[in-house]
Parts: C-alpha cells; structure tokens; sequence
C-alpha cells in the first residue's frame, strides 16, 4: 500500500527557524514550525519494516542527524502542507502551529504557501485532506 | 550632485564588493547599502543585486529575500522607473518579487530560475551570453552592441529558468529574453545551454526595460586575468569582457 | 567520577587534584578534559614540531596563534601579508559527513579571520576510502563531504582553488577531510590572538550564534578512535554548520577592522574551536600574560537550564571571541547586533560581555552566583607533555640496481593509468565549488595545479596555492613520502610561475600511543623539515590530527599533507597548464627515475618496489630556479608539475585542457624516450615514473633564449612538439585524445554526477 515517512532533522534547523521569522513578519501567526523531508512509497511495507528500511538507507538517514516517522497515510498531516517540486514522490512537508500544541488551520498553510513556501510556476502543493 | 547607485547587500550576499569594484571602474558613483539601513534606498537612482546566497536560499532562491523591507523600495524604484540590475542570487531575487517579467502583481512569480538540470547541484563552469533583445528595448542594454557576446562565469545551484507553458510563452512575446546562453562564437544552440534553461535563457528584463536580471555573473569576468582565454602579452589589470554590461547599465544611470 | 565520560588519564587527574590541593569540580574536570586533549594540547606532537624550520625573511607571523602570515609584497606604500591556516575535520566527517566537512571549512575560516584578514580562498585535500559499491559508507562519506565543502564554502562566497584528492582502503573506517584557508591582510593592521599589554581590566566579548548542547565533548572525541558502536552515543558532538550566519559574522567583524584601523586600537581577537568558550578565552587571555573571569550566566544560549560545564566546553559553531577596553565595547556590540543584526540572522544570535581580564593569573568560571571553576590559567593552558616511547628508525637504503618493467607495452598501459582512481579528472568534485567569487581569481581548478589569485584589487600582485600528500608513498617509506609532500606542493606552485613562500601541514596519523604510529610521526616530521630546509619555505602554521584509527585498530596510512604559499609581484608573469599553440617545444625539467614505488604504474600492474624516488635537491632548486627565470622572461606557453601518472599522465592532461567545444584541439608528439634518456633508465620508467619535474611549453622563437638560461642547469630535456590535432603520439605509437579524455573523466562522474 501508498504510505509515507517524514524524516526530520534532529540538529537546530536553520531553514525552518528563516521560515518561521519570515512568516510572523508576513503577519501569519505561527507559534512554531518544523520542516521534515517526505518520502512517499507506493508500494510499502508495515510500518515497522519500513521504518527499518528508511532507517537503514544511508541515503536517505544519518541515525546522528535525523528522526524518521511513518505516517498514519500517504497525505500531509494536520496543519502540514506538502510542497512539491520535479518529484511527486519528495515533497518537503512544512507543519505549522499556530499554538504549540494547535496545528494551523486550512486558511492559514494556505496563505503560508501562497505568499512564501510554494513558487507556483514551478511547484504545487498538497493540503491535509 | 552625480547619480547614485546602491549595490545591496542582504544578509547572504556574498558578491558586493567585487560587483561595486567593478561599477566605480566603470565610473559609477556606487556604495554599498546593508540591510539594517534599508531606510536610506529611496535617496539612490539605481539598484544593483549582487550574487550570492542571500538567506543562505533558504526555502527556495529569493524566496525570503524578495520579502525583505530592501524589496520594498526596490519594487516602489522600479516602478518609478529607476533601473535595476540583478545579477545570479539577485536575479532569483527579482524574479521571485514578480519585478521580472513583470506581467503580474508583484511578490507573485510567474517564472523561477530553480535547480539545475541534469546536474542537480551547484555547478560553477565558464560560459557566454549572448543579447537576444534589441540593445534600445532595455535602457540597461543600450550601450551594447546588436547581438552582443559577453563572457562570464556561471556559479548556482539554481540557474535554470522554468515556468509554465502559457508563461513562457508569454517571455518570448512580450521580448523579455534579454540573453541566452551562448558558445564562444556566438551561434546558439542546446549544447550552449549549461543547465537546461528553458528557452536557453540567461537573463530576462521587464516589459519597460529597466529591471534586468541576469544569472551569470559578468562581473567576474571583468579584468583581464579573469578570463580563462587571456592572451599573455595582454595588460593583465585592463578591463575584460564582462565589463561592457556593466559600462552600458553605468551609462544609462548617469543618461 | 567513574559516571564522568572523560578521556583524562589517571596519571593526568592526579596531576591536576595535586595542584588544586582538592577534588577537580565537575566544570573543572572538563575544562581539562578539553584543555589537555591531544586536540588542544599537542601533548604528544609540540615538542616534535619544534624541529621544524618556521623562520624565513618572508615570515611575519609564525606558528604560535590561530594562523601564520607571510609577507606578499608592497602595493601603494602598504604591506601585504597572506594569512593561512590548515586543519583537519576528519572525524566528524566521517560519522556526518556534510556537517563535518561544512563545520571544517567554517572552523578554518574562522582562523584566519580572527587576525584581522579577509579570507580569501580555501583548499581542501581529501582521502577517501574506496568507494566502487554505490551503497557503501564510503561512498556517502566521499559524497557527502564534497556537498557540504560546497555548501559552506560557496555560501560564504569565499573561492575553492586547490585541492586534491586519493582513495585507499585504509580510509575506509577514517576519512580525512583537511581544510586550507588562506587571508589578505595589511600587515599594519594584523590582530593577534591574545589580549594586548594594558588589557587588565578589558572585556571579554562572545559573538555569534547562541551557545547549544551540540558539540558536547568535541575536543577529546577528536582524540579517540572510532567505532560503529560510538556513532549513536557521539550524537551530541555533531556540530551543526550555519554558513548564513557566519557570512554575516565575517562582514561584520570586517567592519569591526576597519572601526579599530580608524581608531587605531590594539585589541584581542580569536576564534573558539575546541574547548569552546573555556579554551578560547582561557588561551586569548593567558597568551598576553593575564587571567580572565567569565560569568557563564551572560553567555547567550539557545536553551535555558544547561548545564555550566556544557556551556564553558561545548564546541557550538560559528562563534569568535574579543578582548577589547570597555570604551569600545557599545560600539562593538552595535555593530554586530543592530548594524548586522545578528539576532535577526540565528536564534539569540549576538555579540555579548561575557566577563573581564583579569591581572590575577587564575582562570575563574562563575555561573549562578558559585564559583564553578578557579583554576592556575598557565596550569591550565600551559603545554603539558607526554614523551611517548618510539624507535629511531632508518631510512630504507638506496640500492642502485633495479629490475626494468618490462613485458607490458604503453598502449596496455596509458588507458589504466589514466583511469586510476588518483590520477582521473577531479572536474566532477571542483565544478562544484565556487572557484571565481569575489572576482580575484587568475588560475581556478582545474587550469594548472596551483590556483592563483589576484588578492589586492587593482594591484598586481599574486598569490598562488598548492596542496600535496601521497598516501601510496607514504605506505612505503613516510620520512621520503613527508619530503615528497613538500616537494610536490613547491613544485605546483613554482610551475605557475610563483616564487614558493611558505608551508602550512596536516600530520593526520593513527594512535601515537602506538609505537609504530609514533615512529610513523616522528619520520614524518624529519622528511618534512628536511624538505622544508632544502626549499627555505619555512612552516607558519599547521596542525596535528592523531587517533585516526577504528576501534578496530585499523590506522589510516601515515598522511603528512601540506601546502604551499607561493608569491607574483606581477601576475603577467604567470603560466597556465593548458597547451597554448601547435608548433611549439615541449621541454622535460626533471630527472627521470628507475624507482617507481608508490607510482600509479605499480599499482596498476600489481606491482611492487620499496624504494620513492630521492629527491636530489641541489639538482631540483636549480630546476626551479630555472622555472622561476624563464617564467619572469616570459618564455612558457604553458607549463606542468608531474606528479600521479608522472610524464605522460602530465602531457594529456595539458592537452586535455585545449579540448573545448569550438576550439582546435592542441595534442603532442613525444620523441621515444630512449632518444633523451640514453637508455639511462627504461622507458616505461620515463613514461609513468612519479620523481616529479615539469613539463613546458616554449615557442619555437624562444627556443634558443630558453636554452640559454638553461644550459646549465641539469635535467633538461627537450622530448617533443605540440601538434595541431587532437592524438598523443609517443614515438610511433598514437593515442586518440578524445579517448582517453573519456576514460579520464569517466570515473568520478560516476560518484559526482
């Protein structure tokens, strides 16, 4: 079956601290952000193998600097939206927060993606279903 | 009192003092304006956007920089006419603010020079462009001659320029491709094309011709000893090929 | 203390409870911990490095602070000093490579900014270890350290210009990753690295990003061997590299320069590497003869709640350290946190007072109201040493006679040679790097093996730089290997044109605590004195990175990498590897060798020999004064130090260089090398053997003053002409030069694409 991970980095990233700046300044109100790198399978294991198999692909994991999550489906999560460039299968899935514990609303990634996250004449995105 | 010209620095900018060498060779009255003193643009004639990595590309190239409070005055510059000059890092910036090609609402890009193809990394390699506009259809480009053939040094990770059908499309009708890449001997064709740009392009101007956006940089190619094919008996120090944009774009701010 | 992780020996401990008449705090037994590393101490290496010759008439700084510093030449009245610096980041790279490489071009550039310089260029030799499986470590590791020198260094918008590269087995579990960088100061205006006299009573100001748990024992995890099993637990030492920040840092104290230059103020400046805030300010305060006391609570964090030994050690990145009188001290702070708003740039990001010079030599840490440490700073700093037990151990003797190669033809030859993995184009690598910022650039990559810079603008002074270190050598012999090493980076600069200056090294070695190893060290150190001596480039500066081997007890081969500093007072003068023109003289400069150790063609073949090729340096000082004469007369077209593949490998890659799209390619015929050698050695020997030596293009109008100025000087051969087609002709044979340029590029393509 389609599933996805979300592999985030465990060291201070620096992308998604500029990102969460830029967005207050743009007046969007974001208690916090993350950035994670998604990688979607079409034809996936359970989760624990898969977890496995990202874990142990070198390419796409450093056990020092990453942290892997399988997701509950192959579709961004609550206040995530995923941005996608050349390949459909490697969107970068920026999650927001309006409070610390409350994901961004509809309206809220919307506008983070128009006015800054998402270049629309070379990338789409991909909203929480 | 001489025309001014700002070169701006963002934070990231790393191409400024080569880019103001180049413009007080030319005779440029130019310095350069940090970010904290953004307040102070407005008093300048002309803009330039160095090369670099301004917000160290974070998200895409330009994409945080054509935010930044320096792109306000810039786009309320352009508007107003003044001239504009962006150079790889600035020239992602400007088409990310919308100033280039111009054709809708600012701060919404309709074309983005982003990853390189088939080499998806930096890549930093010799090249020349080539003007592919009439020299008068931009202010910038006046000076130069018809189909003008400058030598400079290509240095991203995001150069090449991509953009939907309709909008490219759009680029070649409103003659907003100012340069395309070139071989050394002036003809055209894919193999001239360092990173798949579409169109082969390698600089775009506005529809009113004062906003110019380049990705190689000219400027590195701007004293003899730059360039890769000097001959030994040249003077080392004199100016290079890169230097005629630089001499038009100077001409046209002090016109 | 048995919970403690900390590397001090027990004999160390004692040393430090004897002299603090009590128990070490916690704060204190790390202090020490890093203070006393082989990182930050030298404690096997300093007294061997003495032995170095490290004094010149072009010295201006030698290697006693962050960087040494040369003197370049005069232009309008002001003197010019080149700033350079080398390390290592070999450990870090290989359990992260990108970070680890990011965070060793950073650290390096932090060196040579903190004299005052602009940094203007970086190099960066590299071993790897073989890396033929596209999913092994070794691959990861070989590509992940070139995306994050690339990263880094182009972000920062400072020039790649030299480099090199090797692969061996015996770097498959240690990679090294050593960096170069190098500076353009007026030498009126260079800042050293300790607080000035008059400093009691200064103050002590951090700058840049918020100090973080990241990097929490980097100083002695340096010092140990690596393990599989260590990369979990070292997860705290990953050193997270931030090139935005450190590009704003750097134009920020550019401007602090040009503030004291104006002001004329004598102040402290210096980098913090390993032993964080603790051995940085330790160090900058006790060099000038002071103490300092540091309030841990007005240090910038990027959490709250840490621990005060994590904050007095931790090795966050991207953070630089002042001495300055109190008066300047608002000035320096606005200019940091308003003019270039560091704290818009990273999280808590700033320049802050974080404590005071003291006269009183003690070294006193405060954090929440308590004294956390007090400690002798000269006991703390000062150099401690371990004399390791090693062996004399004796050149392997020369021997006259050797077997030929023989029973193998070029045309078998030519093609493997150059698609062996340490002679195959490096394009792939360098196109990465951003060789042409800043506009200076006269050779990038790729055009000789020196890159050349133009570092005054509007002046036409040069400076040229070259690394070398060849680990097939140094399996055989590490003393000769070590000479090599020098050899070859003099060579690649003289060959462009420059006059050789001075050196800077990296001795990367296994475990000291190893006789062998030491032994290793301790060769390795004589060669390069003796090479450094013959060439009068004295060292300025270096490091020392030991412990590079796995748990496993598998050492990397002995690796003493230098490079080489050299001067143009005119850049007219300098000379380029490509072939110029069809029609011209190809000249050998350089004796030929029957001894082949450590050369690609052995390799190659499967082959053995124990003996390098000796370097005979009277011959090789009147070769390079020939060089250095011919290139002020201006008689090279173009010109090549031979190295990896040796003569043939050295003519291809000069005409390798003319094969561009819309250009006539320039090829070569070489005369049979019976016709020049006299059949003093075989000709295979003459081909492919590495004793070094150039190659160099002369028209046929200069032929006769070339000969003039050369006709005393030993080894010079005139093998050949440049021909206007795109084949290398060696006698009778002809090779297609488009062919073998696909055989020599293809390799690395593979792992770079």
């Amino acid at each position: 079956m389609r599933r996805a991970v979300a592999i985030n980095l465990k060291i201070p990233d620096n992308a998604a601290y500029t990102a969460l700046v830029t967005l207050r300044r743009l007046g969007i109100e974001l208690a916090r952000l993350e950035r994670a790198q998604i990688v979607r399978f079409d034809d996936a294991p359970d989760p624990t193998t898969l977890m496995a198999a990202v874990e142990a692909d070198e390419a796409l994991f450093n056990p020092n600097k990453h942290r892997v999550t399988v997701l509950d489906s192959d579709a961004p999560r609550p206040g995530e939206v995923w941005i996608v460039q050349d390949n459909d299968n490697r969107p970068v899935g920026w999650r927001l927060y309006s409070s610390p514990d409350l994901p961004a609303d509809r309206a809220v990634l919307a506008q983070a993606a128009e006015r800054l996250l998402c270049n629309p004449a070379i990338e789409r995105t991909i909203f929480p279903k | 009192m001489s025309r001014r010209i700002a070169v701006l620095v963002f934070p990231g900018t790393n191409s400024e003092e080569e880019t103001l060498r180049l413009l007080r060779d030319c005779g440029g009255t130019a310095e350069l304006v940090h970010w904290s003193r953004a307040a102070t643009l407005p008093s300048f004639d002309a803009y330039v956007l160095p090369g670099g990595f301004a917000y160290e590309d974070r998200i895409r190239a330009g994409a945080i920089a054509a935010h930044d409070a320096m792109m306000d005055h810039v786009i309320l510059g352009a508007q107003a006419g003044k001239l504009v000059l962006g150079i790889c890092n600035g020239a992602q910036i400007l088409l990310e603010a919308g100033l280039v090609p111009g054709t809708a609402p600012v701060r919404r890009p309709t074309a983005a020079f982003t990853r390189n193809r088939p080499e998806p990394h930096f890549v930093c390699t010799h090249v020349y462009v080539k003007l592919a506009i009439e020299p008068a259809r931009s202010v910038l480009t006046a000076a130069l001659d018809h189909a003008a053939l400058v030598p400079a040094w290509t240095a991203n990770g995001e150069g090449r320029l991509a953009a939907s059908d309709d909008h490219l499309r759009e680029l070649q009708d409103g003659d907003h491709i100012a340069f395309v890449y070139a071989n050394e001997d002036g003809s055209v064709d894919d193999t001239a094309n360092p990173n798949q740009s579409a169109l082969g392009v390698a600089g775009l101007c506005n529809r009113e011709g004062n906003v110019l956006a380049l990705m190689p940089h000219p400027e590195r190619d701007a004293w003899t000893f730059n360039h890769p094919d000097r001959r030994r008996s040249a003077a080392m120090l004199a100016p290079s090929g890169g230097a005629v944009l630089f001499r038009s774009f100077v001409e046209a701010v002090v016109r | 203390m048995a919970e403690v992780a900390v590397a001090l020996r027990s004999d160390e401990l004692a040393r430090i409870r004897e002299q603090l008449g009590r128990e070490p705090s916690l704060v204190e037994l790390h202090a020490f911990d890093a203070q006393w590393s082989e990182h930050c101490s030298y404690k096997s290496s300093r007294h061997l490095l003495k032995n170095l010759p490290t004094t010149g008439t072009a010295v201006v700084l030698g290697p006693a602070e962050d960087s040494g510093i040369v003197h370049l030449g005069e232009w309008n009245g002001e003197r010019y000093g080149i700033v350079i610096a080398h390390e290592s980041h070999n450990h870090p790279s290989q359990v992260v490579p990108f970070e680890g490489a990011a965070t060793g071009i950073g650290g390096i550039v932090r060196d040579v900014l903190c004299m005052g310089a602009h940094v203007i260029a970086v190099a960066d030799p590299l071993r790897f270890g073989i890396i033929d499986d596209p999913n092994s470590h070794q691959r990861y590791v070989a590509q992940g350290v070139v995306d994050g020198i690339s990263a880094y260094g182009n972000a920062i918008g400072v020039p790649n210009i030299a480099g090199d590269l090797y692969f061996d087995p015996r770097f498959d579990d240690n990679c090294l990753v050593n960096v170069v960088a190098m500076g353009i100061v007026k030498e009126s205006e260079i800042i050293h690295s300790y607080a000035p006299p008059g400093a009691d009573g200064w103050d002590i100001v951090l700058v840049g990003k918020a100090t973080d748990p990241s990097g929490f024992g980097g100083a002695s995890f340096s010092s140990l061997t690596l393990d599989a099993a260590d990369e979990d637990s070292n997860k705290g030492a990953v050193q997270v590299p931030d090139p935005f920040l450190k590009s704003v840092l750097m134009r920020a104290s550019y401007r602090v320069f040009a503030l004291l230059h104006a002001q004329g103020v004598t102040v402290g400046f210096k980098d913090l590497g390993a032993g964080g805030i603790m051995g940085c300010s330790a160090e900058i305060t006790s060099a000038g003869g002071y103490g300092a006391q540091i309030d841990l609570d007005a240090v910038n964090v990027a959490i709250e709640g840490m621990r005060p030994e994590v904050i007095a050690v931790g090795e966050t990145q991207e953070r630089l350290l002042w001495v300055v009188p109190p008066a300047l001290t608002p000035e320096l702070l606005r200019i940091y946190n308003e003019e270039f708003t560091l704290p818009e740039i990273a999280y808590n990001a700033r320049a802050t007072k974080i404590g005071t010079v003291t006269a009183q030599k003690r070294y006193v840490l405060q954090h929440r109201g308590q004294t956390v440490m007090d400690v002798d700073i000269e006991f703390l700093t000062g150099s401690i040493r371990d004399d390791l037990p090693f062996t004399e151990t004796a050149p392997p003797s020369a021997t006259a006679e050797r077997p030929l190669v023989t029973g193998v033809q070029i045309d078998e030859l030519i093609e493997r040679v150059l698609g062996h993995a340490d002679v195959c184009s490096r394009e792939p690598l360098y196109r990465r790097y951003d060789g042409v910022v800043r506009g200076c650039t006269v050779i990038p990559r790729g055009a000789a093996g020196a890159g050349v810079l133009a570092p005054v603008p509007g002046s036409p002074l040069g400076v040229a730089l070259a690394v070398a270190g060849n680990p097939r050598m140094s399996h055989i012999d590490v003393r000769l290997a070590a000479e090599h090493a020098v050899y070859e980076s003099v060579r690649k600069v003289v060959a462009t044109g420059a006059r050789a200056l001075a050196l800077t090294d990296c001795l990367n070695f296994g475990n000291p605590r190893k006789i062998e190893h030491y032994n290793e060290l301790i060769a390795a150190i004589q060669g390069l004195a003796r090479a450094a001596n013959a060439f009068q480039t004295p060292f300025v500066s270096g490091n020392v990175s030991l412990y590079n081997e796995s748990a496993s007890g598998r050492a990397i081969p002995a690796s003493p990498i230098v490079a080489c500093v050299g001067s143009f007072s005119d850049i007219a003068t300098v000379v380029t590897m490509p072939f110029k023109h069809a029609g011209s003289v190809l000249y050998l400069i350089g004796a030929p060798q029957a001894a082949l150790g450590g050369s690609v063609l052995l390799d190659v073949l499967g082959r053995s020999d124990e003996h390098l090729p000796h370097i005979d340096y009277d011959l090789v000082r009147a070769q390079h004064g020939l060089l250095y004469e011919a290139s002020q007369a201006r008689l090279f077209r173009s010109a090549h130090a031979l190295s990896n593949g040796g003569l043939l490998t050295g003519i291809a890659e000069m005409a390798f260089a003319t094969m561009r799209k819309g250009r006539a390619a320039i090829g070569a015929q070489i005369d049979d090398a019976w016709q020049w050698t006299h059949g003093s050695i075989g000709d295979l020997e003459a081909y492919f053997g590495e004793a070094g030596g150039f190659v160099v293009e002369v028209a046929a109008d200069d032929v006769e003053a070339f000969e003039g100025i050369a006709d005393d000087v030993p080894g010079v051969f005139e093998i050949g002409v440049t021909i206007d087609r795109p084949v290398l002709v060696v006698d009778d044979q002809a090779f297609d030069l488009h062919r073998l340029r696909n055989i020599w590029s293809a390799p690395l393509r593979e792992v770079y694409p």
